[in-house]
Formats: structure tokens, C-alpha cells, sequence
């Protein structure tokens, strides 16, 4: 199929990271916060203006996933118009939180089906200087879920909203 | 071992050699996180930070006030709260954790142990704070797998061990191990081999309880050096002492 345009739901989306060995894997995921940048704002404004005045300084992201705990084997992940190939969330998130490699990010919103090259998509290839990192992975074994957050390694270019997959 | 997701009814919860998943009705969150120290520059496209320190913790144990003597929770817990404790928190999949399976641990303070009431149930919950600075280790990550299930073991383990990593690893590593009931002295140990066969495993150096009186509760962390290479394959090991029979539960972590 072709890329489609229009609305959607949230089962087409996918959630995509490296494992510790550098290979991007599907991670389940029943939530996903923080999708884009946010610019602090530095407040200019002067007495004299007549309405308040603001300019943008760094952006920042903090992702965070929440999703079904799961301990499965890695699976090759998957790419354009595929069906995700989901990986055991432990598997890969126990292995990448708390180290200081960049890593490869990238959610992806399938229109209508499953995400292919030139639907929205954002996130990051990491490279030696560039990517995320992962600083937290919490379970509960109540629910059966684990909560994860990922941030930007220093020095990163930052992530971005494209139609292309990361890899 | 088992992959795949899975239920609380599969979660068991060892606190100081006694097993208290009859007693439990939650546990958690277990939580690793990591201090998140800024260091983004002007010049810099984006905020960006680095893993400081790690934060772990097992949460809170919520469960029935019950007073069994020795080993009821509030027998054993009441008197916990100022002192450090050693957890495992075994996840079975889909069944009785086994081999393999995953493994939370940790050496955690005891903040509190605090009587409710929950619809009419008389219940307490014990909070865990982090690790007790009286046995920090050098590793940061309490995930990892079950080397032995709880049970009774009277002889040596000869059969094959479990492959945790796909690949040997020069990061060390620490085992956790609980004593729930024994007759006399043994030894518990993590043996590693290149090799999946009995003739292969070899002691982790350091990686021992040394002899221990099992006829009471025993329990701990053991860490090895940070740069120990830790062979592909890990499995349990006991030389009996005096005793006869041993009951316990053994964790191990690879270091990351």
C-alpha cells in the first residue's frame, strides 16, 4: 500500500528502540508521553511593552513509555508497512537503562494501518554523539506493566518529526 | 524458563530467608532509575543529560497482618523498619517462578511496617527504601535471573546451566541468595562455563556464601569484581556441610 493521509488510531502506532547491542527493536507499549520538543521560554518582556514578550532557548524531551511487561526473545524489528515484530519489553529495556550509549528512537503513527515510509514519524539514528538514552525502567508487578523514560544524550542533535524510518 | 508475559499470581517475594508471597497481596514498583544530570552547553541542538547514580528500590509490600509465629509476616516484619533487608522478588511466567526466570533484588532500608484496615481486612505495608548504604555494591542493576528456584536440594547440581547473555561478559556481577530451612552447614556458589555441560562449570571466583549454618534463616548479596569475566552459562552449585538438606532460592546479575 501507499502512504495514507489523514486521522487514525492508536493502534497503528509502533515504538521503536536499540537493544544494548545497538539493533532497533519493537517494544509494546500502551502508552507513549512526550512526543515532540519543548522550548524553555525566556520571559523578555519589559515594563514598556504593552504585551508580554518571549524567545524560545533549548528544547527538551522526556519520553516516557508505559506498556505490557514482557520477557520474550528479540525479534528482528520491523520496517516500512510491516506489522510490528514485538520484542519481550524486559529483554530490551533491562539491557539499555542506565548507559550512557546513544541510542535509536523513533516512534511511528500508521495511518490507517501499519506505519510506512512517508507517515508521520519522530524520533532519532543514533550515531557515536547522537541519540537517547534511557534513565529509568520501574515494574509493577501488580498490573503487570513497566513504566521507562528516555532522554537526550548530551551534545545530540535533536529529534524530529519526519516520514522515514530511524535506524 | 519462560518467556512471554504474565500475571502477579507468579510473583513470589523473599524477604531475609523467609518467604513471604503467602502473606503478600502486591509488591512494588520495583524501581531502577537513574539520576539524570544535565549537561547541555549553548551551543548544543537540545537538552541532554547523562545517567548519574542509580535509584533502586523494591517499593512497598503490602499484605495480611498475620502472626504465625517465626514465620508470619508481622513475626517477621514488625521489628524490620531502621534495618536493611535483603529482597528477591522472583518472577515466574505464567507458572511458579523456575531457572532462569527474572529476578529483582536488592539490599533495601526498611522505612516503615504500618497496620490498615481495607474494606475490613486488617492488612499492614512495609515501604522499602533504597539500598542500605551499610552493603552498597558496585552495580547498579537489580534485574536479573533465578539461578535456583526455591526448593530443598540434598546433593549436587550436575545438570546444565542457563544462558542469561548469549555471549560471556567482563562486567562482573553479584549473586543474592536465601536460606529458608536447612539441617546444618553448606556452601552455596554460581558456577559459569564456555561450555553447556557438567564437566565444564567451573566456580565463579568469590561468588560463594562460603559455609553458612543453614539450620537457620540465612541470607545476602555477594559481589565480584567489576571487570570478573562471567562465562556464557551460569548455574547453582552447594557443597554440603553437615547438612542434608538445604532449602534456598539463588539470584544472579550479570553486570552491565
Amino acid at each position: 500500500m501507499a502512504a495514507q493521509t489523514g486521522r487514525t488510531v492508536s493502534k497503528w502506532v509502533k515504538f521503536q528502540c536499540d537493544d544494548s547491542g545497538g539493533t532497533v527493536r519493537d517494544v509494546p507499549v500502551s502508552s507513549i508521553g512526550g512526543v515532540g520538543l519543548e522550548y524553555d521560554e525566556a520571559d523578555l518582556t519589559a515594563f514598556q511593552d504593552a504585551i508580554k514578550g518571549v524567545l524560545p532557548g533549548h528544547p527538551d524531551i522526556t519520553l516516557e513509555i508505559t506498556g505490557p511487561w514482557d520477557n520474550s526473545a528479540a525479534q528482528a524489528a520491523s520496517g516500512s508497512a510491516a506489522a510490528p515484530a514485538l520484542s519481550g519489553s524486559h529483554t530490551v529495556l533491562n539491557g539499555i537503562n542506565g548507559g550512557n550509549t546513544p541510542l535509536t528512537l523513533g516512534v511511528y503513527i500508521g495511518v490507517r494501518h501499519n506505519w510506512e515510509t512517508g507517515e508521520p514519524a519522530f524520533g532519532i539514528t543514533s550515531t557515536a554523539a547522537n541519540g537517547f538514552l534511557c534513565t529509568s525502567y520501574t515494574v509493577n508487578p501488580d498490573d503487570g506493566t513497566y513504566t521507562a523514560k528516555f532522554r537526550m544524550y548530551p551534545g545530540s542533535a535533536a529529534p524530529a518529526w519526519g516520514t522515514a524510518a530511524f535506524t | 524458563m519462560a518467556t512471554g508475559q504474565t500475571v502477579k499470581k507468579w510473583t513470589r517475594v523473599y524477604v531475609n530467608g523467609y518467604d513471604m508471597s503467602g502473606y503478600t497481596r502486591s509488591i512494588g514498583e520495583l524501581q531502577w532509575e537513574f539520576d539524570e544530570a544535565e549537561l547541555t552547553t549553548l551551543s548544543d541542538g537540545v537538552k541532554g543529560y547523562m545517567a548519574n547514580q542509580g535509584n533502586v528500590s523494591v517499593g512497598a509490600l503490602n499484605g495480611v497482618m498475620d502472626d504465625t509465629a517465626v514465620s508470619g509476616l508481622h513475626t517477621v516484619a514488625a521489628g524490620l523498619p531502621g534495618t536493611p533487608a535483603t529482597v528477591m522478588v522472583a518472577q515466574g511466567i505464567r507458572a511458579e517462578p523456575a531457572n532462569g526466570d527474572p529476578m529483582f533484588t536488592g539490599y533495601c532500608e526498611i522505612k516503615n511496617y504500618k497496620a490498615e484496615e481495607d474494606g475490613g481486612a486488617a492488612v499492614v505495608t512495609m515501604e522499602f527504601d533504597q539500598f542500605s548504604t551499610t552493603g552498597l555494591i558496585n552495580y547498579a542493576r537489580p534485574w536479573g535471573f533465578i539461578a535456583h528456584a526455591k526448593g530443598a536440594e540434598t546433593a549436587a547440581n550436575t545438570a546444565v546451566g542457563i544462558d542469561d547473555n548469549g555471549a560471556a561478559s567482563a562486567l562482573g556481577g553479584y549473586m543474592v541468595y536465601q536460606v529458608f530451612a536447612g539441617d546444618g552447614t553448606a556452601t552455596l556458589k554460581i558456577q559459569d562455563a564456555a561450555t553447556n555441560t557438567n564437566p565444564s562449570f567451573a566456580d565463579l571466583s568469590g561468588c560463594t556464601t562460603g559455609s553458612i549454618d543453614c539450620s537457620s534463616v540465612k541470607h545476602g548479596l555477594v559481589a565480584i569484581g567489576v571487570t570478573a569475566t562471567v562465562r556464557q552459562y551460569i548455574r547453582w552449585q552447594i557443597v554440603l556441610g553437615t547438612a542434608t538438606t538445604v532449602t534456598f532460592a539463588l539470584g544472579f546479575v550479570r553486570g552491565q
